[in-house]
């Protein structure tokens, strides 16, 4: 117990510390009055222009020492609130927009994991109970493959071979189709992300099954009687998944990064496109937000692997 | 049919093809085991007692594994046969570390279920209840509660006795039991050893007990197997083999180790030298090169495993004339034909 708050108040800290950093860095390397108002932000002298000026300054409090807004942006961050947008009107509030975009992305990256799971458990088990095959040599090189191709150009790939050519998923994203209609539209962008991670996760597992089924514990298993799948499925998988679950937490990092790509070329209002469309607007109040949602996401998921990690090893668990 | 023994092992080799060549570990055994006997294999370690059991079960999965020779068990060949249908249902194994040989991520209860649900049929509940009897029959205290612990929860003694319920839970009629006490406090090892026996007699099971311990064969055994360098060194029913040992390697064997009739001589005398290389055995009788009794005929020819009920291979053997003859040429030469000094062996003297 001791453990957990102790990692809990390191993590608090931690977002406190991005957070301040993120805020910090973007008021002062960056001009918010001008990103609000354009170049009319410099001219004080006329007095129109100065009632702009005045007005822009309260709404966004930008009268206020950099500390105080901070704390007011915090405040209103654990609530719920994550501000204006730094635009004329200041809409749609960005509480709205992440509303809006941040499902698509979480969707997006939650599917990839899934299907590069789903592919590369059987895909392991199945390379490392024949270690030494043909066909197996042919699936290293596959892995290979999937991980030294960069994103874009397997992003072109499959969609030039499943929606081109055999015209299995749609075109573009539609944002305006129904629910289960929009998930089957983000399975060639999930696939997109999973496949590199799907063969690093099948080259990890692969080689902690080969080290498992030499365990004394597996002669055990065989010289009990078990059939040789439920040696693999039963006995030697679960001990075999520390690798993977240790870098399904860092993967899904790189499938963030990844989906900034992924969305923008299949066209998906994500969270991802977003974050770009802000940061070259200088929008800042919507680049620190998905900043920091990023950030809490990483934060949760160490901790399901940690969670993970005691799943699959009793003795972690006393 | 009832005059043939369940298992009749002969001829029996496996090697191992290495870069080095081919390593016999185990080279031309004979030997059977009739229902509800008890074989016992000792030797040092790596003289080939586990690659034999192992093999003879077809549990190595090497494709570097080669087998010749013979094993009929109940009648059936199977040498170079599949012999998955026999794993746990007609032949049961434990191992040597219960600290390695359980799964750690399973709870233990399951790990005695699995057997029972396989070969029996078993409902899960059915197993459930049976997994229960099984750890009250090889004295697991509060076998309900122990069912659901995994087992790092368990001590080793207690984990040997899972796995001994393990080995048994589907009623195998041959048991093989490969160093089970090795690896347990001196405090559990008769425990352990003396529960083997109480279930081979109950369960009218055969046995190999395979020991680098000759003192454990003694009284637990009905005959002996002493292996050296994957040869057949001894063989004899066990009070014969204690009361008249015959090979020099057995009788070393026997000198190191602590025994309970050895009042004057309650000095050990360790084996000099090591184990045979096995990819290149040395020339003549493997054990020359270690023998106290080696003569230059040691070398230059190897002796083969002679004798009906007590075989052994030594052109010199212990308690014969050419024996006494051997051992007083050697100590009057002061080493022996291989060049080992005698003043190894003579220091209790
Ligand atoms: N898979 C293998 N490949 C090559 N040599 C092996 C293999 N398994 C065992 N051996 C060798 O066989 C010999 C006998 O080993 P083992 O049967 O384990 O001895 P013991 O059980 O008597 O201690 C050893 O020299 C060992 O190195
Ligand atoms: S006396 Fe000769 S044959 Fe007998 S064990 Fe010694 S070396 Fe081998
Ligand atoms: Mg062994």
């Amino acid at each position: 117990m001791k453990y957990w708050t102790q990692r809990l108040t390191m993590v608090l800290a931690l977002m406190l510390a991005v957070s301040m950093l993120t805020f910090a860095s973007m008021n002062v390397l960056g001009d918010p009055l001008f990103n609000i108002l354009g170049p009319i932000s410099g001219d004080r002298k006329t007095p129109e222009n100065l009632v702009k000026i005045e007005a822009a300054e309260k709404q966004y409090y930008l009268d206020k020492p950099l500390p105080e807004r901070y704390v007011r942006w915090l405040g209103d961050f654990v609530t719920g609130d994550m501000g204006v947008r730094f635009a004329a009107t200041g809409q749609p509030p960005v509480t709205e927009l992440v509303k809006e975009r941040l499902p698509r992305s979480l969707w997006l990256v939650f599917m990839a994991q899934v299907l590069a799971l789903a592919i590369a458990v059987p895909w392991g088990v199945w390379s490392a109970s024949r270690s030494n095959s043909l066909a197996n040599k042919a699936s290293t090189v596959a892995a290979f493959g999937f991980v030294s191709v960069p994103n874009f150009a397997l992003a072109v790939i499959l969609y030039y071979i499943f929606a081109l050519k055999l015209g299995l998923f749609p075109l573009r994203y539609d944002a305006s189709a129904s629910f289960l209609t929009r998930k089957t539209q983000l399975l060639l962008p999930a696939l997109t992300l999973a496949l590199p991670g799907a063969a690093v996760y099948q080259r990890l597992l692969r080689t902690d099954l080969i080290t498992t089924l030499q365990e004394d514990f597996i002669l055990t298993a065989r010289a009990k009687g078990v059939p040789r799948r439920q040696i693999l499925f039963r006995h030697a998988l679960r001990p075999s998944l520390f690798s993977v679950v240790t870098i399904f937490g860092v993967n899904a990092g790189g499938m963030i990064g990844g989906a900034l790509v992924v969305e923008t070329f299949f066209g998906i209002p994500g969270a991802g496109t977003a974050i770009v469309e802000a940061i070259l607007r200088e929008d800042f109040p919507v680049v620190l937000a998905l900043v920091m949602i990023i950030a809490t996401g990483f934060v949760v998921l160490n901790f399901v692997v940690d969670i993970l990690y005691s799943i699959l090893d009793p003795r972690v668990r006393s | 049919m009832t005059d043939a023994p369940l298992l009749n092992v002969s001829n029996y080799s496996v090697g191992f093809k290495t870069e080095r060549g081919l390593a016999r570990a185990v080279d031309g055994v004979s030997f059977t085991i009739g229902a509800g006997e008890t074989l016992g294999i000792v030797g040092e370690s790596g003289s080939g007692k586990s690659v034999l059991n192992r093999s003879i079960m077809g549990l190595i999965a090497s494709s570097r594994q080669i087998e010749t020779g013979s094993v009929l068990f109940d009648g059936s060949e199977m040498v170079n046969q599949d012999r998955q249908n026999f794993w746990g249902n007609r032949i049961g194994m434990i191992f040597q570390d219960p600290m390695t040989s359980l799964n750690p991520v399973m709870k233990v209860g399951k790990q005695v279920a699995e057997p029972l649900r396989q070969h029996l049929g078993m409902s899960k509940r059915q197993a459930i209840e049976r997994t229960i009897e099984l750890f009250t029959n090889v004295g697991i205290p509060s076998p309900a509660q122990r069912t659901k612990q995994y087992p790092h929860e368990l001590s080793g003694g207690m984990r040997q006795r899972v796995m001994i319920a393990i080995a048994l839970a589907a009623e195998p009629e041959f048991l093989i039991a490969d160093e089970p006490t090795t690896a347990l406090d001196v405090t559990v090892q008769k425990y352990i050893l003396d529960l083997l026996n109480r279930l081979q007699a109950e369960h009218g099971m055969a046995m190999t007990l395979i020991t680098h311990d000759l003192g454990i064969a003694r009284g637990r055994t009905d005959q002996v197997l002493v292996m050296y360098g994957g040869r057949v060194m001894e063989h004899a029913p066990t009070e014969e083999l204690f009361t008249h040992t015959r090979h020099p390697y057995t009788e070393a064997l026997l000198a190191s180790i602590p025994r309970l009739d050895h009042k004057k001589h309650a000095r050990l005398t360790p084996i000099p030298g090591a184990p045979p290389n096995i990819v290149e055995p040395p020339p003549g009788c493997r054990f020359s090169p270690r023998c106290k009794y080696a003569q230059a005929r040691c070398v230059q020819s190897s002796p083969t495993v002679d004798g009906a009920e007590h075989r052994y291979a030594c052109f010199f053997p212990v308690g014969t004339d050419a024996g006494a003859e051997a051992l007083a040429s050697n100590r009057a030469a002061g080493e022996t034909a291989t060049g080992l000094k005698m003043s190894h062996f003579e220091v209790d003297a």
